[in-house]
């Protein structure tokens, strides 16, 4: 009944294994402790901004829990202690993803910018050659009053168009040769 | 001497309970006064994201912090814009600290509740978690290239 009465956690002189029940309360206690900030860790772990550092908690309540589990005597439930451990593990490995998440973000990134900038140089490639296939000279000349112009055309269709005429003579000539 | 060590341990373990209610409770609280307190507005967050820092594009959990913001002003609809999971995390906290108190209370008003409380305690949390917290899940499976 005194036994009953006394529930302060400090053991009475009637209890043999005095030492023992504080033991277990600091086992209980660092089991609670523990439990808490594994859930705590186990719910920041989850979102993706926070869960990094989620794990500095996570390796605390792990540290906690096996300081208690140490420390609680045979007689001790150890189920908070167990539970605050097992929690602490998963939140632990939830927020250690988390660094393969953010290296895999970066990863993206990198290639996603790195593509970017491939497809502006190749665009701005592109527009320069366009411009330079099309891009027409003509140069004007005036002295004493007489004008000349002279018209280059750069353009890639009639470069093609020349070398097709100088291909069909070369052949017409080629053929009037082997006629004759 | 087995009497006694069962009639210590017995409260001893309904107080860790309520122990771990009672902080459970206090960090909820603090998380709804951290909401509170910065107010988007003025947007002076202390929490950035990595996300949009490294790509410039925003991710999923982006805005959490003034959904929940809103969510205590009781502006829902810019809410759901800043962050669509933002109400549903506001909820399960809310819910979560109902639960704290009403679980707290069975457990002091009914002292005969033993482990079936706990059990339908975790139970309901897991699967408010879950519920709440599966986008963000679903978006660590995916990106750790396990999903």
């Amino acid at each position: 009944m005194e036994d009953q009465i006394n529930n302060t956690g400090q053991g009475s002189a009637g209890s043999s294994p005095g030492a023992g029940y504080t033991g277990s309360r600091t086992g209980q206690n660092l089991g609670i402790a523990a439990l808490i900030t594994a859930i705590v860790t186990f719910v920041f772990a989850v979102i993706p901004c926070v869960g990094l550092i989620a794990i500095i908690p996570g390796v605390i309540a792990i540290v906690l829990a096996v300081v208690g589990l140490s420390r609680a005597s045979e007689s001790e439930s150890r189920g908070v202690l167990i539970a605050g451990l097992v929690i602490a593990v998963v939140a632990s490995i939830i927020s250690f993803s988390q660094l393969f998440v953010a290296g895999k973000i970066i990863e993206k990134a990198k290639r996603g910018f790195g593509g970017d900038i491939e497809n502006i140089i190749r665009d701005v490639q592109k527009d320069v050659l366009q411009d330079l296939e099309d891009a027409k000279i003509s140069i004007k000349v005036e002295s004493n009053g007489d004008k000349v112009e002279i018209k280059a055309d750069t353009g890639s269709r009639s470069r093609i168009e020349e070398l097709e005429e100088l291909e069909r003579t070369d052949s017409l000539n080629s053929g009037t040769n082997v006629k004759k | 001497m087995t009497g006694v060590a069962i009639s210590r341990y017995v409260p001893a373990d309904r107080d860790s309970y309520l122990v771990i209610n009672l902080v459970l409770a206090t960090v909820i609280l603090l998380v709804f006064i951290y909401s509170g307190i910065f107010s988007p507005g003025k947007d002076n967050y202390p929490v950035v994201c990595i996300h949009e820092k490294v790509t410039g594009q925003p991710c999923i959990s982006c805005g959490l912090s003034h959904s929940l913001s809103l969510m205590i002003r009781g502006r829902i609809a810019e809410a759901r814009t800043w962050n669509a999971n933002g109400p549903a995390i506001f909820i399960f906290f809310a819910a979560q600290l109902i639960m704290r108190i009403l679980f707290s209370a069975c457990r002091v008003k009914y002292p005969s509740t033993g482990k079936e409380l706990i059990i339908y305690d975790i139970s309901g949390s897991t699967v408010l978690f879950l519920v709440a917290f599966f986008p963000f899940l679903i978006n660590i499976f995916s990106l750790s290239g396990i999903h």
